[in-house]
C-alpha cells in the first residue's frame, strides 16, 4: 500500500479539516436555537461518516509506517488528545444542559483540536508551542 | 373455478412446460458437448495425451479443490487464473515465439507489424481449426502446436510443484507449494487443462463459433463475441422492460382496497405454548450463529490471501489451510448456516401452524441436528485431507473434495445430506399435515410453503445426477439445477410464502389475500427462474439455444425484483399495525432488508452480469463476487436472521429483548455489506472489466494485473467494511447468547407460558 501513502494521507488531512469544521459549526449551532438541527440525523450521520473515514485512513497510515508509533511520542499524545477531544465535544453537544458550561466545553474542545493539529503538523507532543519552547 | 384454483393450474402448467424445456436443453448439452478424445496425436502418429490422461487430470484437479482454485470456462474462484483462458493465451504466445524464431528473429517483438500480423493469423488458424476425428476418436495437432504445448506444459508442471522458478507466481495465485506432489498427476492435469482450452477456440463442426461460444475473449485466438450473443442481449433487455410494464399494469389493476382484517388486540402468538419439538430447535439457532462467525473468519482469510498468497502476517498458513480450502469452507458454510436457519424455521413453525405435536417429533428434531453436525465435520475433514494430498485419489470422489463450487461435498456426504433433507421434509410434513388436510382455510398457502420446502429438498437430488467420470459440461448443467433453482427459484418462493404466512398468523393479513398473492408471485418467479438457469451455461460448452433461452428467461427474473418496493412498503408498515407489533420490529426490519438486497444485490447487480454480452466479458471477475455477496447474504442471509429472530421470540416468550444490540447489528450488517461491495468488489471488478476489454480475459486474471499496487490497495479497502460487518455479526451473536446466558425478564401483565423449565 505504500505506493498510496500520499493519497491516503491527503484523505486523512481532508477529513481532519472537514471533521473540525463540521464540529465547529454544529457546536455553534448547539449554542443557539438551531440545536435541534445540529443534533438531527443528517448532520450527525455526516459527522459519523467523516470520522469513520478519518480514523480508517489513520489506521492505514499507521499500518503502512508503524515507525511513527515509536518516534518521540507525538502520535501517542495525539491519540490521548483525541480521547479528550471526543469527550469534550460530546459534553459540548448534548451531555450538559447549562448553556454557560456548554460554551466552555465547546471552546475547550476547539482548543484541543487546535493542539492536535499542531502536534500533527510539528510531529512533536508540544504542537505549535514546539518552536518556542524547544 | 375459483381464482386460487386457476392459479394452481397455471402454476402446474408452467412448471411442467419449463422443466420440460430445461430437460430438453440438458439433452442438447449432452449431445453437443465438446468431444473427449481417446488420444491427442501429432504428426507421425505420436501420442501427446491419451483420453485417460485427460480424465485422470480432471480428477486430480477436483482433488486439489477444482473450481475453488482458479476456474475453468469462467466458473470457479477469482484468484489464480482461469486455467482454460490462461493456457489458451500462453499456447498462442508460445506459437508466435516459435514462428518468429523460424523467421530468424530473436523474438516476436522484434518483427515488424506486417510480419507480426501474418504470424498472428497463422496462430489463429492453428487454434480455431477443429481437427477432431470422430471416427478415430483423436484430435490432431500440428508439430508447431505440439511444441508450444510442451512449452506451456512445462510451465504448468513447474507451477504445480515446488520449483523456485515459479515460487513468486504461486504466491500471487495463492497456491501452496507442491499443490500436486506426484509427477504423473501433475502431467495429467496439464492434459486436462489443455483439453479445456482446446474447446474454447476450436470451432464446432460446420460453424465458425467455438465450443464455448468464443469465450474467453482473446483476439489472438480469434475469440470475440458471437452475433447471437449480441442479439439475445438486446432482446433480453426488451423482455425485461416488457415484463416490468406488464407486471406494473397488473399491480395497478389488482390494487386491492380490501380492508385490513380486524387487528387482534394482543399478540396472538403469546397464547401459544411452544411445544417440546419447537423448543428443541433452539440449538439449531446457536449452530447458525457459530457457523456464521466461522464463515466470516474464513472469508477474511480468503480475502487476505489476495494480498499475501501463502501467509498471514508471517505465519505460513498455506501449509495448513491453503486458499482452496478457506474458500471452499467459506462458500459452503454460507449455504450451510442459511440452510440451518431455514430448517429450524420449518421445524419450529410446523407445529405452530397446525397446533399439532406428533409423537417423537422432538426426538426427530434432535436426531436431525446431530446428523447435520456430523455432515459438517465429516465433509470438512475429508476436504482437508483431499486438498492437503492426504487422501488416495480413488477415495476422493466419495469422501474428499468434488471441486464443484457450492456442491463440493464428497458424494457420501452429499447422499447423507440428501437423506437429512428428506428427514426434514418428513418431520415438517407430518407436523403440517393436519393443517393441509380437507380444504381448510389457509390450506393453500400452507401447501405452497410445503411445496417450496419439498422442492428445496428434492432439488438437492440434482446434485447426485453426475458421477465420477461425467463430462464437465453435464456436471455444470446439473450443478446449476441445484444452485440456481434454489436461490433464484424455490428459495424466493419460500421467502415470500413464509413471510406472508407469518403475517397471516399474526392476524395482519387475510388468508385469502395472502394465498392469491403468494401463488401469483410464485408463478412470476418460476416463469423466469426455471429456464433462467441457463444464464449460467452460456459458455460452458453449450449451443446457441442456451444463450437464447437463458438470456430471455433470466431477464424475466428481474421483473418482480424491480417492483419489490411495493412489497417492502407493505412489510414495513406492518410493524406499526398494532402496539404489540413492536415485539416483532427487528424480524420485520430484516425482512425489509431482504427486499432491499433483492433489488440491489439480485436485481441490479445480478442484471449487471446477466446479458450474454455482459457475462462474456465479466464472468469470473469481482463483479460476480459483488453480485454473489450482496445477493446471497443480502437476501437469504438477512432472511435467515429475520426468521431466527421470529422463532426466538416464541421460544423465549418472556425474555425482554436488548433492542439496542439488534439495532446495532442490523445497521452494521447492512452497512458492512454495502461497504464491501462499494469499496472493493465493484471498483476491482470494473478495473478487471477494463482489462478484459483492452487486453483479453487472461490478462484480467493474470499475476501481472493482480500484483498491481492499486489492486492490493483495493483489497485492503475491504478491512473497514468487513470490520463493520463483523461487529454486526458479533452483536447478533451476543444478542442470541444473552437470551440464554443473562436474560432480562419482562414484567408480564398476563401470565405467559412458562419458559423456565425448558430444555433445548
Ligand atoms: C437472491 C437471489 C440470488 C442469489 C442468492 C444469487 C447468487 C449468486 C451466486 C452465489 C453466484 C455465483 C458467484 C460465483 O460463481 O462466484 C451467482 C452468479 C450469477 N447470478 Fe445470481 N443470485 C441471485 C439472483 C440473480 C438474478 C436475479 C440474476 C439475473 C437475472 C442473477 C444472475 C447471475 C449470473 C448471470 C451469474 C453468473 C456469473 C458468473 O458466472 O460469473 N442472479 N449468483
Ligand atoms: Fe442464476
Amino acid at each position: 500500500m505504500i505506493e498510496f501513502y500520499p493519497q491516503i494521507k491527503a484523505v486523512h488531512i481532508l477529513c481532519v479539516l472537514l471533521s473540525g469544521g463540521l464540529f465547529a459549526l454544529r457546536g455553534l449551532m448547539a449554542q443557539t436555537r438551531l440545536a435541534g438541527v445540529a443534533q438531527g440525523a443528517p448532520l450527525r450521520l455526516l459527522s459519523y461518516t467523516i470520522d469513520t473515514v478519518l480514523l480508517t485512513a489513520a489506521l492505514m497510515l499507521v499500518s503502512i509506517l508503524p515507525g511513527a508509533l515509536f518516534a518521540n511520542g507525538w502520535l501517542t499524545v495525539k491519540l490521548i488528545l483525541l480521547l479528550a477531544y471526543v469527550a469534550l465535544a460530546m459534553l459540548a453537544m448534548k451531555r450538559v444542559h447549562a448553556p454557560r458550561a456548554r460554551m466552555i466545553f465547546y471552546v475547550a474542545a476547539l482548543a484541543t483540536y487546535a493542539w492536535m493539529l499542531g502536534v500533527a503538523r510539528m510531529h512533536h507532543p508540544l504542537g505549535w508551542l514546539h518552536g518556542w519552547l524547544a | 373455478m375459483s381464482r386460487t384454483r386457476k392459479l394452481w393450474l397455471g402454476l402446474a402448467a408452467l412448471l411442467i412446460a419449463s422443466f420440460g424445456v430445461l430437460l430438453w436443453v440438458g439433452d442438447q448439452v449432452h449431445q453437443y458437448a465438446p468431444p473427449l478424445p481417446q488420444a491427442v496425436v501429432t504428426s507421425g502418429d505420436e501420442t501427446l495425451f491419451t483420453g485417460n490422461d485427460i480424465e485422470l487430470g480432471k480428477q486430480v484437479w477436483q482433488r486439489i479443490g477444482g473450481q475453488q482454485l482458479g476456474s475453468i470456462w469462467g466458473h470457479g474462484a477469482l484468484l489464480a487464473p482461469d486455467w482454460s483462458a490462461d493456457w489458451l493465451h500462453r499456447e498462442g504466445v508460445a506459437m508466435l515465439e516459435l514462428l518468429a524464431r523460424d523467421e530468424g528473429a530473436g523474438s516476436y517483438a522484434e518483427l515488424d507489424a506486417p510480419q507480426q500480423a501474418a504470424l498472428r493469423s497463422r496462430v489463429q488458424r492453428e487454434l480455431r481449426t477443429n481437427t477432431w476425428d470422430p471416427a478415430k476418436g483423436t484430435i490432431y495437432v500440428s508439430p508447431l502446436r505440439a511444441q508450444a504445448m510442451l512449452v506451456v506444459g512445462a510451465h504448468y508442471m513447474s507451477l504445480f510443484s515446488n520449483d523456485p522458478a515459479t515460487a513468486k507466481l504461486r504466491e500471487t495465485y495463492a497456491m501452496r507449494d507442491n499443490t500436486i506432489a506426484e509427477l504423473d498427476q501433475r502431467r495429467a492435469v496439464t492434459a486436462f487443462f489443455w483439453w479445456a482450452s482446446w474447446a474454447t477456440a476450436a470451432e464446432r463442426p460446420g460453424s465458425a463459433i467455438s465450443y464455448t461460444q468464443n469465450w474467453p475473449h482473446d483476439t489472438l485466438a480469434g475469440n470475440t463475441p458471437t452475433s447471437a450473443n449480441f442479439l439475445w442481449s438486446v432482446f433480453s433487455v426488451l423482455f425485461l422492460i416488457l415484463g416490468i410494464g406488464l407486471l406494473g399494469w397488473h399491480h395497478a389493476r389488482q390494487a386491492s382496497h380490501e380492508p385490513l382484517p380486524p387487528i387482534p388486540a394482543r399478540d396472538p402468538l403469546t397464547e401459544l405454548k411452544p411445544t417440546p419439538s419447537m423448543k428443541a430447535t433452539a440449538k439449531y439457532f446457536w449452530t447458525v450463529i457459530g457457523l456464521f462467525l466461522v464463515q466470516i473468519l474464513l472469508g477474511a482469510t480468503t480475502a487476505h490471501y489476495q494480498v499475501e498468497g501463502q501467509q498471514a502476517y508471517g505465519f505460513a498458513l498455506a501449509n495448513y489451510l491453503p486458499y482452496a480450502l478457506t474458500r471452499t469452507w467459506h462458500t459452503e458454510l454460507a449455504v450451510l448456516w442459511i440452510a440451518t436457519a431455514w430448517l429450524a424455521t420449518g421445524l419450529y413453525i410446523a407445529p405452530l401452524i397446525s397446533g399439532h405435536e406428533p409423537k417423537y417429533q422432538r426426538l426427530g428434531v434432535n436426531f436431525l441436528w446431530v446428523c447435520l453436525l456430523v455432515i459438517v465435520v465429516g465433509s470438512f475433514a475429508g476436504q482437508w485431507m483431499a486438498v492437503m494430498d492426504k487422501m488416495d485419489l480413488s477415495k476422493n470422489f466419495w469422501f474428499g473434495h468434488q471441486g464443484w463450487e457450492y456442491v463440493d461435498l464428497g458424494r457420501f456426504w452429499q447422499i447423507f445430506l440428501f437423506i437429512g433433507l428428506m428427514l426434514w421434509l418428513f418431520l415438517v410434513g407430518r407436523a403440517l399435515w393436519p393443517a393441509m388436510r380437507g380444504g381448510k382455510e389457509g390450506a393453500s398457502i400452507v401447501g405452497l410453503l410445503f411445496l417450496s420446502t419439498v422442492a428445496i429438498g428434492l432439488l438437492y437430488g440434482a446434485g447426485l445426477m453426475w458421477g465420477e467420470h461425467t463430462h464437465i459440461a453435464m456436471v455444470e448443467y446439473w450443478r446449476w439445477w441445484v444452485v440456481h433453482l434454489w436461490v433464484e427459484g424455490f428459495f424466493e418462493v419460500f421467502a415470500t410464502a413464509v413471510i406472508s404466512y407469518l403475517f397471516v398468523r399474526l392476524g395482519l393479513l387475510r388468508v385469502g389475500t395472502a394465498t392469491t398473492s403468494v401463488l401469483f408471485a410464485t408463478i412470476v418467479f418460476m416463469a423466469g427462474g426455471v429456464l433462467g438457469t441457463l444464464h449460467h451455461l452460456y459458455f460452458s460448452g453449450t449451443t446457441t439455444a442456451v444463450i437464447a433461452l437463458g438470456a430471455s428467461f433470466s431477464a424475466l427474473e428481474v421483473v418482480p425484483l424491480a417492483l419489490i418496493g411495493l412489497e417492502a412498503w407493505d412489510t414495513w408498515k406492518k410493524q406499526h399495525a398494532a402496539p404489540w407489533m413492536a415485539r416483532y420490529r427487528w424480524p420485520i426490519m430484516f425482512f425489509v432488508a431482504v427486499s432491499f438486497w433483492n433489488l440491489v444485490g439480485a436485481g441490479l447487480l445480478g442484471f449487471l452480469v446477466n446479458t450474454p454480452i455482459a457475462l462474456y466479458f465479466m464472468q469470473g471477475l469481482n463483479l460476480t463476487a459483488a453480485h454473489g455477496h450482496t445477493a446471497l447474504f443480502g437476501v437469504y442471509g438477512m432472511l435467515g436472521m429475520g426468521l431466527m429472530l421470529f422463532c426466538l421470540r416464541g421460544i423465549k416468550p418472556q425474555a425482554e429483548w436488548r433492542e439496542g444490540w439488534l439495532k446495532g447489528s442490523f445497521w452494521t450488517l447492512n452497512l458492512g455489506l454495502g461497504l464491501m461491495a462499494v469499496l472493493t468488489l465493484l471498483p476491482l471488478g470494473i478495473l478487471q472489466l477494463k482489462a478484459v476489454l483492452e487486453h483479453g480475459y487472461w490478462f484480467a486474471r493474470s499475476a501481472e494485473f493482480m500484483d498491481r499496487p492499486l489492486i492490493h490497495m483495493l483489497v485492503w479497502m475491504r478491512v473497514p467494511g468487513d470490520t463493520v460487518f463483523a461487529i454486526g455479526a458479533m452483536l447478533i451473536a451476543g444478542f442470541v447468547a444473552s437470551l440464554w446466558l443473562w436474560p432480562k425478564r419482562q414484567v408480564a401483565a398476563t401470565p405467559l407460558p412458562d419458559a423456565a423449565s425448558e430444555s433445548a
